[in-house]
């Protein structure tokens, strides 16, 4: 081990001891939003990487009539990780990372609210991305597509680990994206700087502000589907079998609940940067800023309840056809009052064409496409007859590259300066940026009109029929395009990252508190904030005769909501969403009930008193507090040990009743009623017994004296979390036990 | 009965509803004189009369659960908003029934409009008990505006900050999709005597065969219509409170 030892002298020699264990550690232990936002983007870009090659491939495969050149089996597991990764591990990671640096910038804290929880949110991308490219090696990658239909996606079908990987994989990312918006929501609303009233926000924040609820709303819907699919899988459930009862439509309904929204999650991070961009470079403000912002509400209300046009084609019946039609063609209003906005601020603007401006307009030229086509797909028998073609996938990518990769692009060449000091290379960005949009057009415009020749999509291979050939081989050779251009983009980031031009705090003269600071920004972000009056406080300081309008009353400073008991919330807010979940899906069986055990063979007396000390723990909880305040320390931790023993008994009694099932023989793979009950009641009390460690962990705070000071919030917010199990285990209760007796 | 026929013939003049809605007016004159805003007033007795005596009230009348959830919808949601921006900015409520302006009370009224009047036992007893539906009608429009009261109540100060009524209508709006979403895929009829009703009007044969909506059709649409369309009410007024929040310049309500 000759060289291992040189190395370490030679480290020994360059940096001291102190120095290299800071090297070591800093990015790995950091907690620090701006070195997390990197974190995220550079995880973004490997993946990007890995995504972009599966797709070179695919397009490989596909460049020729009759080619041999992949085998179906590759091609379905490589249109899988492809779609997976670039969804999961590249846009969401990436627009993650712009979040996380620039929104504590923009509305001028210090950090994100929970700086740690941030730091585990982005260690579950690569979690995740690792998770589910290890199935490559333990059998095979999945090879179910994005949405993993059921029954293709069960064991019967798919025998090898690949969608157990992909699901717990999802599951974790799922879980980091909403650790992730709970932090958002709680720095938006407990973190703003004096002045930064919530009408002041840039559009950006507040965009992202918003997208944190949809986040919130549909991250636990999938993955309340995805630990059905893997009890399916594990445990032998029938949730999605139907040859046991179960039903494959369920799933498709709760993929896409999760699926459209999650549109999005991914588009109006977009548009947020879209809508910095082009007031900037328009020299103007925005136009109608009340509307963008009004607009994205109305876009996240809408975005719940447009999923049913993702399944026009499994035959729902027209009634939901109808409505679903409807309702999607709706969303299209708030979208286009965007795109409005975003003209009419570029109409009569001093516009600078520099690269941001340059992929802001090619994103509204082509999101406008992608709208367009998007809302064909709204109008049910045009819906049936391009669904499985060509021509969705066309639209997607429009979407997914034409909208928001453009966007994304634009948003690296403006923050960029910012966080790392030094300019991207205007020349290699106008480069990148001609590249990309002939070879995104050459690559997808076709498609639109392979799709309409009939072209289906997900097929490894076609053969030899009039015009396919040279449309496939066009849509190839655009994908070289782009591989040229993201590689002049990483060469363009590696090279200016050590000899761009020296950016100063502001080289795009902007408006927003981000370039107030000093590019990179120190450690704490801020050394002085400038007033805060309106929404763009350095065009104030800037022109101090012309200053813009003072948006919203001056008063002097409110008190912002406390963090803690703000995280808790948004975190109870997904909670219900999962758990509401479980318990339509129960009842959906409970409506059809199948041969074997049923709720005849659940104990309600038993169960009823189990429940009351349940319930009973919510009051003693309560005392509990009420003593804290009034620091009255041995009554606070007499009636937190009543309720953490209440708790306890609670969960003995679960216990005693899954032994009872046990015993007569009910299992969680019994039928599909026990398969529901296991499931619902199982992760109830799953959330039961994390609710006693953390009282017990408060127990122990408590009894070291750590509330001696009376930080009351801490514990208030634990105090939430508890209530709302207890609120849970009522409708729980209600459902699985009460129900049967009016039947 | 053709469809022409129906529409044409199957007004229910219902006298005392009539007599009441007259009564209303010279009511809200003699409560309210030159301070009110009687067009919204008009609008409200206008919907009321026309959910209760137009065909429609004879299709929710035992033969169609969606024409029942289209009157549901326009006496929790639509009657009570036009009766609350009737009145004038002076309206109080008086001492008991303060209590009903808290806004748990509120959303707890909205949404149990929703949920309560449709569990099975009750939704057929409105359907075959006159008295019942009274009851039934009475229960929504109070329900219906003590929901609306935290929104729409006369004076600014009476209702909830923007951002809280965003919150407030947006998790009303979840509880009764929800609702939507279990009568939409319910595989079982909620509501049972929509099933098989009593062809009073010689309706039926039309009902099923040209119109084609069978119970099952029947039911899906009614869930619908509460999940999509009443969304969309609740949609509307979250944009009226972005609104009324980016036009507001009183310092107490900025402080979000």
């Amino acid at each position: 081990m000759n060289g291992a030892t040189t190395i370490a002298e030679f480290r020994e020699t360059v940096l001291d001891s102190a120095k290299r264990r800071h090297y070591q550690l800093a990015w790995l232990s950091t907690v620090d939003h701006k070195r997390i936002a990197v974190l995220y983007m550079l995880t973004a870009l490997v993946f990007f990487v890995i995504a972009g090659v599966e797709a070179l491939f695919m397009r490989l495969q596909l460049a020729i009539p009759n080619n041999h050149f992949l085998q179906p089996d590759t091609f379905n597991q490589l249109f899988t990780m492809h779609g997976t990764t670039m969804i999961f591990l590249v846009v969401m990671p990436v627009v993650f990372g712009f979040v996380n640096y620039v929104l504590p910038l923009q509305i001028g804290a210090r950090d994100m609210a929970f700086p740690r929880l941030n730091a585990f949110g982005f260690w579950m991308v690569p979690f995740g991305g690792i998770l589910l490219h290890f199935s490559v090696l333990a059998g095979g990658a999945p090879a179910v597509g994005w949405f993993a239909y059921t029954p293709l996606s069960e064991t019967p079908y798919s025998g090898w680990q690949g969608v157990d990987y992909w699901a717990v994989a999802i599951f974790a990312l799922g879980t980091g994206s909403i650790s992730f918006a709970i932090n958002v929501i709680a720095t938006v609303l407990c973190r703003r700087a004096p002045g930064m009233k919530m009408r002041r926000l840039p559009l950006f924040t507040w965009i992202n502000f918003v997208n944190a609820f949809i986040i919130l709303a549909a991250l636990p819907v999938l993955n309340a589907g995805l630990a059905m699919l893997l009890i399916d899988r594990q445990l032998e459930g029938h949730f999605f079998l139907p040859a046991h009862g179960g039903s494959a439509v369920l799933w498709q309904h709760i993929f896409w609940a999760f699926g459209h929204p999650e549109v999005y999650v991914l588009a109006l991070p977009a548009f947020g940067i879209v809508s910095e961009i082009i007031p900037v470079f328009s020299r103007k403000p925005i136009f109608g800023y009340e509307s963008v912002a009004a607009s994205s509400v109305a876009i996240a209300v809408l975005s719940m309840g447009v999923w049913g046009h993702h399944m026009f084609t499994v035959g729902m019946g027209r009634p939901l056809d109808v409505f679903f039609a409807i309702s999607s063609m709706l969303i299209a209003i708030p979208t286009g009052v965007k795109v409005l906005n975003w003209t009419v601020t570029m109409l009569g603007g001093r516009i600078r064409f520099q690269v941001p401006m340059l992929f802001c307009i090619a994103f509204l030229i082509q999101f406008l496409v992608a709208g367009i086509t998007g809302i064909s797909h709204a109008i049910v028998p045009l819906d049936w007859q391009t669904k499985n073609s060509y021509f969705l996938v066309a639209h997607f990518h429009f979407v997914a590259v034409g909208g928001i990769v453009f966007a994304v692009l634009g948003g690296i060449q403006y923050w960029f300066p910012k966080m790392s000091g030094r300019m991207l290379s205007e020349s290699l960005g106008k480069w990148t940026f001609w590249l990309m949009v002939i070879g995104f057009n050459l690559t997808f415009v076709i498609q639109h009109f392979l799709g309409l020749v009939g072209m289906p999509r997900r097929i490894y291979t076609y053969p030899d029929l009039p015009n396919w050939g040279w449309m496939n081989m066009v849509s190839t050779v655009g994908v070289f395009f782009m591989s040229a251009a993201a590689l002049i983009l990483v060469w363009n980031l590696a090279v200016s990252f050590f000899r761009g031009k020296i950016a100063g705090d502001n080289p795009w003269d902007a408006w927003t508190l981000e370039w107030a600071t000093t590019s990179p920004p120190p450690h704490e972000n801020f050394y002085a904030l400038p007033p805060i009056r309106g929404r763009r406080p350095l065009w104030d300081i800037a022109n101090p005769n012309r200053p813009d309008p003072i948006v919203g009353p001056d008063t002097a400073d409110v008190t912002l909501p406390d963090h803690n008991k703000t995280g808790i919330l948004a975190f109870i807010f997904s909670e219900a969403g999962f758990f509401g979940i479980l318990i339509l899906s129960y009842l959906y069986f409970y409506a059809h009930p199948q041969g074997g055990p049923g709720p005849q063979e659940l104990d309600l007396k038993r169960t009823l008193i189990f429940s009351v000390c349940l319930f009973a723990s919510s009051f003693t909880f309560w005392r509990s507090e009420t003593a804290l305040r009034k620091k009255q320390r041995g009554a606070m931790l007499g009636w937190l040990v009543f309720t953490i023993v209440l708790g306890g008994v609670f969960l003995v009694g679960q216990v005693g009743e899954y032994w009872k099932l046990f015993q007569s023989g009910v299992e969680v793979s019994t039928n599909l009623f026990a398969t529901a009950f296991f499931t619902l009641t199982g992760f109830h009390g799953l959330h039961v017994l994390i609710g006693l460690i953390a009282l017990l962990i408060f127990l122990w705070l408590a009894w070291e004296g750590d509330f001696a000071s009376g930080r009351g919030s801490a514990f208030e917010a634990a105090g939430y979390y508890w209530h709302f199990v207890d609120v849970v285990w009522v409708f729980v209760l209600f459902t699985v036990y009460i129900l049967p007796l009016f039947r | 009965m053709t469809t022409y026929q129906f529409f044409t013939t199957a007004w229910t003049w219902n006298s005392i509803v009539l007599v009441l809605s007259m009564l209303s007016f010279v009511g809200y004159f003699v409560a309210f004189g030159q301070r009110g805003r009687p067009l919204y007033f008009a609008a409200a007795v206008g919907v009321f009369l026309l959910a209760f005596i137009s065909p429609f009230s004879a299709l929710a009348d035992g033969y169609l659960f969606s024409a029942h959830m289209v009157q549901h919808i326009l006496f929790v949601l639509i009657v009570p908003a036009f009766l609350l921006l009737s009145l004038p900015q002076s309206f109080s409520l008086r001492f008991p029934l303060t209590y009903l302006t808290h806004p748990v009370i509120g959303w707890a009224a909205g949404v149990g409009a929703m949920w309560l009047w449709h569990a099975p036992a009750l939704c057929n007893a409105a359907v075959t008990s006159r008295s019942v539906s009274a009851i039934q009608t009475v229960s929504l429009l109070l329900m219906g505006s003590i929901f609306w009261w935290q929104v729409l109540a006369p004076r600014e100060e009476q209702r909830l900050s923007p951002l809280a009524g965003i919150v407030y209508l947006f998790t009303a709006c979840t509880a009764c999709s929800v609702l939507g979403i279990i009568l939409t895929f319910a595989p079982v009829s909620i509501c049972a005597v929509y099933q098989h009703p009593v062809d009073r009007l010689g309706m039926l044969s039309t009902i099923r065969g040209a119109w084609g909506l069978t119970s099952d059709r029947d039911q899906q649409i009614g869930g619908l219509l509460m999940w999509v369309p009443m969304c969309l009410i609740y949609a509307t007024a979250i944009l009226a409170q972005l609104a009324r929040w980016h036009s507001s310049s009183h310092p107490e309500e900025s402080n979000a």
